[in-house]
């Protein structure tokens, strides 16, 4: 069994192709990273699979049994599907526990909440900052209580979309400690990411997308000896 | 502004507190049963117990908006519409009431040359029915359009504006003579509320009673309401629908379900404003009307339920006061405060007493 | 059948009679006269034979007629003992001779008197006489009132002669009616058919009502020749009536839908670059329709010749001022409120309530009087009752040249360039180095003066006054929804779609009604595409 297929996967805004025909398949227990430049389809992949954006055609199938693209994101959610947003989207007008207690999901009874809460807290490292309005956390902490938020939930699918963007290279390390750690025999993570270091750091395997389609799927080491790669990626 | 105040109105506390420690809300709900019991106790003239009343109503109305604006980011511009639901019902309650109990028929039902009141007004001259057939009526039609828009995820501007259509449009539906509910004059006339005669002193003050004791339920409920989980998932969802959706959340439902809540506590207001009153007519659906209710929201503070509150008693007793003192200036002095206060007070009159959130806590809501 | 035959074939010869001898020769002046002096019976004798031979009399003999019969009317007629006088007023010591010219005591000559019942036929002659001679088109059309009163003692030649020489062509129809509608009740099957015919020939209401009124005729039942001509006439006319009714449904709609366009392609262009409706875009376009009056004014006073070209001036005037009123609004308001869309409703909001009561203090709330410029007044009839108005087909085409103009500012030039790359990713614009704020302003400008020009357009159809702005408004906004966020193409499909289903509704189930169920069929699009018509299907 496979934790996520892609299968054949086309997504068309107007006449621009964003995704064409791509494919890919993540393992229980894989961390996978999708790599490739600016406009390649990463976000695009990631919007599919969370139910943000429908695709022309193909298939997103859910351990072997749910195909995501012909439901919508509140059921993507439930069927224990996460995603990170690029750009740190936590609540600002609520504090970093009712955040967290929000992305517990509507599931999970609220008398375990608190030791939930109290255990994603001790993970992402923001206890002492638990009653602090997201609005006023500094950027890398947003990054963490998101990550927090999607973690609450304790997914099946983890899609992280650029986890470092615009960290530290100390939170960085941190960022990248804290995702080894989030690796279950029972969870996928699919990280999209631009930092080759973080991305040899964490992922098992690594796809590179290259305008809209998949140009390599292997080992990262690989990735660095094929020269399609070095030529549009890692080469510029 | 005194150090007490100053205080109270300080950012809100953590999430379990916030539910009780609201100050504001907590003075206002003070004050109107203070008001009830003061005008209970030794009523002014009638004139006063009067405006009180009316003010209240307005008031509630003016929560009802910001439950849905303020709170999940929603700004209807066709709020006017439940408030005129409710109205509109209360108004064929007493106008049966009187029929039933004097057996005279309204003046626009001998108008139209009907014999009797129209079929569908049977049963209403008994207040329960009206109650609830009010409450259930602005529930299904802000049900019925709430899903159609959300489902479909019109929001913003387009929610706004697809809204402001929804009222005009009743509105020319109530300009027609052959509904049945007094076209283009409406309704007015009523000549007894729980057989009681409509003007008495005792009438005046049970309505101003009525409404300052139904606003500070209101205002105690709503704030209750806000400082539960589903409270929090409402900011949630004003402030990134999205996010709140891929965490699991329906947020179509969260929103119908507050939407009809707020269109039925806004036909309350409305069920309390007409007999007070004595009148409805089509102009409470005139898009103007609806606009200014957010005005009222927008003044005393968006996202705080006593600041709506305040807006609304603050405008509307101005509006009393300069609408008699000097015509021809309210307009301009309405629009010179909602350009004041959109472009230098962007939280409301509550800024001038220093409570100043930050901005981006109601970015969904602007 | 035989006696009704006969009968109506002695009429007819009589008719001969009477006109046939006329025709041969010219007036007998003597008789005449003697006629109008003699009593009540010779007086109308005389009025009748007059009017039954006016189709063929010379001009020269109508004018002696007319003479006589005014003296008559107005009690100036004086008899002596041969001829007859006219004098300059009643009771006059002397007068002129109406056959010399000379001037003549009148002492001892009788006065004549009109009396009530000889009057209606002296009238109708008179009413003849001007119709046949009257100097200008408003004393032949008072002639032709008198007559029509008495239209059933008329004969055919007289309405033919008079129309053939009218020259006004609006009277020219009118004595065409009426002398068909004569025809139509005249007594000779033949003729009867032949009318029923030639109204058939040029369809109209009026016209189809008259058919469906001869069907209560004796004759319908009786004649089968005449029910089968006033049936096949009748169903020509109503199929003509019908289409032609259609093409004026689909006409108003046109113009409906255009000034819909021209509100809401403004509305469109700033909605798509900046999120912001603008509440006051109504009251843009009232001030466009007062700059138009001031425009007006100004001719009236420098140019009072050239006011007939105000209407034209205004549109530049009209565009500019209110763009610059846009760019104020603009810069001072909406500037700040480009993070907060539903605020920014509220601040359009509250400028055109200032707009609305500035506009009503300073200049009043009564609707202003536009001179009506010969190409916009009047229109051409097409066909049936479709009359292509012009004031309706200059708004059209006025919208057809700013939807032209428009989409050359957008396609071609370099402010349209910006407009487009800001609308379609305003950060991306902005790291490129596009001035984006300075574009807001002279977008926003432009979007305010095609409000402006809505104004200029409105002027000749609509009642222009303060409140005038919210009249269409809530169409425009429609508009804007079902058309979709920055594309004008949609917002021009979405106005003809707006426009078309409320003129074609509106006949069938009223006016509210067609508001209903436009705004339900609104809401059930955006069911299936929330985006609108046209909208590019867009990332996060």
């Amino acid at each position: 069994m496979t934790a996520l297929v892609v299968d054949a996967l086309t997504v068309a805004f107007g006449r621009f192709t964003a995704l064409d025909a791509v494919s890919l398949a993540v393992d229980p227990g894989e961390v996978r990273a999708v790599i490739g430049p600016n406009g390649a389809g990463k976000t695009t992949l990631l919007d599919v699979i969370s139910g943000i954006t429908k695709p022309v055609s193909g298939r997103v199938m859910l351990g072997d049994r749910i195909d995501l693209t012909k439901r919508s994101e509140v059921e993507i959610a439930r069927a224990g599907v996460r995603r990170k947003f690029q750009k740190p989207s936590v609540f600002p007008a609520l504090t970093v526990r009712e955040n967290l207690e929000i992305g517990c999901g509507p599931a999970l009874p609220a008398r375990d909440r608190p030791d939930r809460i109290a255990s994603v807290l001790g993970e992402i490292g923001l206890g002492p900052r638990a009653e602090v309005p997201a609005g006023r956390l500094a950027h890398g902490e947003k990054q963490w209580l998101e990550i927090g938020m999607v973690l609450a939930a304790e997914p099946a699918l983890l899609l992280l979309d650029e986890p470092v963007a615009g960290l530290s290279d100390a939170e960085t390390a941190q960022t990248a400690a804290l995702i080894r750690s989030l690796r279950r025999p029972d969870r996928a993570i699919l990280v999209i990411e631009h930092d080759m270091g973080f991305v040899e750091a964490i992922a098992d395997r690594v796809t590179v997308l290259h305008e809209g389609r998949t140009l390599y799927e292997g080992s990262m080491a690989g990735a660095r000896a094929e020269p399609r790669v070095i030529e549009v990626f890692l080469g510029r | 502004m005194s150090g007490a105040v100053q205080t109270a109105l300080a950012a809100p506390a953590g999430p379990a507190r916030r539910a009780v420690r609201d100050p504001l809300v907590a003075g206002l709900v003070g004050l109107c049963l203070a008001a009830a019991a003061g005008l209970l106790v030794a009523p002014p003239a009638p004139y006063l117990v009067n405006a009180l009343g009316q003010l209240a109503a307005s008031a509630i109305l003016a929560v009802s908006l910001d439950l849905v604006w303020g709170y999940l980011g929603i700004l209807s511009l066709g709020h006017g519409l439940f408030f005129a639901i409710g109205g509109y019902v209360c108004a064929m309650h007493l106008l049966a009431h009187g029929v039933a109990v004097t057996g005279v028929l309204p003046d626009f039902v001998q108008f139209m040359g009907w014999k009797s009141l129209p079929a569908y007004w049977v049963g209403l001259d008994h207040a329960p029915y009206a109650l609830v057939l009010a409450l259930a009526l602005a529930g299904l039609v802000a049900f019925v359009f709430g899903l159609a828009s959300f489902r479909s995820r019109v929001n913003g501007v387009y929610f706004s504006i697809i809204s402001q259509a929804l009222v005009y449009v009743a509105m020319l539906l109530m300009y027609r003579n052959d509904t049945g509910l007094g076209g283009n004059n409406g309704m007015t006339g009523f000549p007894l509320l729980f057989g009681w005669p409509m003007g008495s002193p005792g009438v005046v003050t049970g309505l101003a009673v009525a409404a300052l004791l139904t606003l500070a339920a209101i205002l105690a409920g709503t704030r209750l309401l806000v400082g539960t989980a589903i409270g929090r998932r409402m900011l949630a969802c004003r402030d990134d629908e999205t996010r709140l959706r891929t965490l699991g959340y329906s947020t179509t439902r969260l929103k119908l379900g507050i939407w009809c809540l707020s269109a039925m506590i806004a036909a309350l207001a409305g069920i309390l404003y007409v007999p007070q009153v004595g009148i409805i007519n089509p102009r409470v659906l005139a898009p103007d009307l609806s606009i200014e209710i957010a005005v009222w929201v927008a003044i005393g503070g968006l996202g705080r339920l006593g600041g709506a509150v305040i807006g609304a008693i603050l405008v509307n007793g101005l509006k009393f006061w300069l609408s008699a003192a000097m015509p021809e200036a309210w307009p301009f002095i309405l629009s010179g405060l909602v350009l004041l206060v959109v472009l230098v007070l962007p939280n409301g009159l509550l800024d001038l007493v220093g409570w100043r959130p930050r901005p981006t806590w109601l970015r969904g809501a602007r | 059948m035989a006696d009704p035959l006969r009968a109506l074939l002695a009429l007819l010869c009589c008719l001969a009679l009477l006109t046939v001898p006329a025709a041969a020769a010219p007036l007998d002046r003597a008789r005449f006269a003697a006629d109008l002096c003699g009593d009540g019976a010779a007086q109308v004798r005389g009025a009748e034979g007059l009017v039954q031979a006016g189709g063929d009399l010379p001009a020269d003999d109508l004018a002696f007629a007319g003479g006589l019969l005014g003296a008559l009317a107005e009690r100036r007629l004086s008899c002596p003992a041969d001829g007859a006088l006219l004098l300059d007023r009643p009771d006059a010591p002397e007068g002129h001779d109406a056959f010399t010219g000379a001037v003549r005591p009148a002492a001892a000559a009788r006065a004549p008197i009109l009396g009530l019942r000889q009057r209606a036929a002296v009238e109708t002659a008179r009413g003849t006489v001007a119709l046949l001679t009257g100097p200008d088109p408003a004393a032949r059309a008072a002639g032709l009132a008198v007559v029509e009163r008495r239209i059933a003692t008329v004969p055919a030649a007289v309405l033919d002669r008079a129309r053939d020489a009218e020259t006004d062509a609006g009277l020219k129809a009118t004595i065409t009616g009426l002398a068909q509608a004569a025809a139509l009740s005249s007594p000779d099957p033949a003729r009867r058919r032949a009318a029923i015919a030639a109204v058939a020939a040029s369809p109209s209401g009026t016209a189809q009502a008259r058919l469906a009124a001869l069907k209560n005729d004796p004759a319908y039942a009786a004649d089968p020749a005449f029910r089968t001509a006033l049936d096949t006439g009748l169903a020509t006319v109503s199929r003509a009536v019908a289409i032609g009714d259609g093409l004026a449904v689909v006409y108003n709609g046109l113009s409906f839908a255009s000034i819909l366009f021209m509100a809401a392609a403004g509305l469109a262009i700033i909605f798509g670059l900046m999120g912001v409706i603008n509440l006051a875009q109504g009251e843009f376009i009232m001030l466009g329709a007062y700059a138009t009056y001031g425009v007006q004014e100004a001719f009236r006073r420098l140019a009072p010749g050239l006011l007939d070209l105000y209407l034209l001036a205004a549109i530049p005037v009209a565009f500019g001022a209110v763009a610059l009123v846009g760019i104020g609004v603009e810069a001072l308001i909406l500037r700040h409120l480009y993070r907060r869309p539903l605020m920014s409703l509220l601040a359009t909001w509250a400028v055109s309530l200032f707009l609305v009561n500035l506009v009503r203090v300073t200049v009043g709330t009564q609707n202003l009087q536009f001179v009506m410029p010969a190409y916009v007044s009047g229109g051409v009839p097409l066909y049936a009752d479709f009359v292509m108005t012009w004031n309706r087909l200059f708004a059209i085409a006025f919208a057809a040249a700013t939807l032209v103009l428009t989409l050359l500012i957008l396609r071609r030039t370099p402010l349209g360039l910006d407009i487009r790359a800001v609308t379609q990713n305003r950060d991306m614009a902005a790291c490129l180095g596009l001035p984006t704020r300075r574009i807001d302003r002279l977008a926003f400008g432009l979007g305010s003066g095609l409000a402006g020009l809505a104004g200029v357009a409105l002027c000749p159809i609509y009642s222009v006054n303060p409140g005038m702005g919210s009249g269409f408004i809530v169409d425009s906004f429609m508009v804007v929804v079902l058309g979709g966020v920055g594309s004008l193409i949609g917002t021009l499909v979405a106005a003809l779609g707006v426009g078309g289903a409320n003129v074609l509704i509106e006949p069938i189930s009223g006016a509210v009604a067609a508001k209903v169920i436009v705004l339900v069929g609104i809401i059930l699009f955006l069911q299936r595409r929330p985006e609108g018509l046209f909208a590019v299907r867009r990332r996060r």
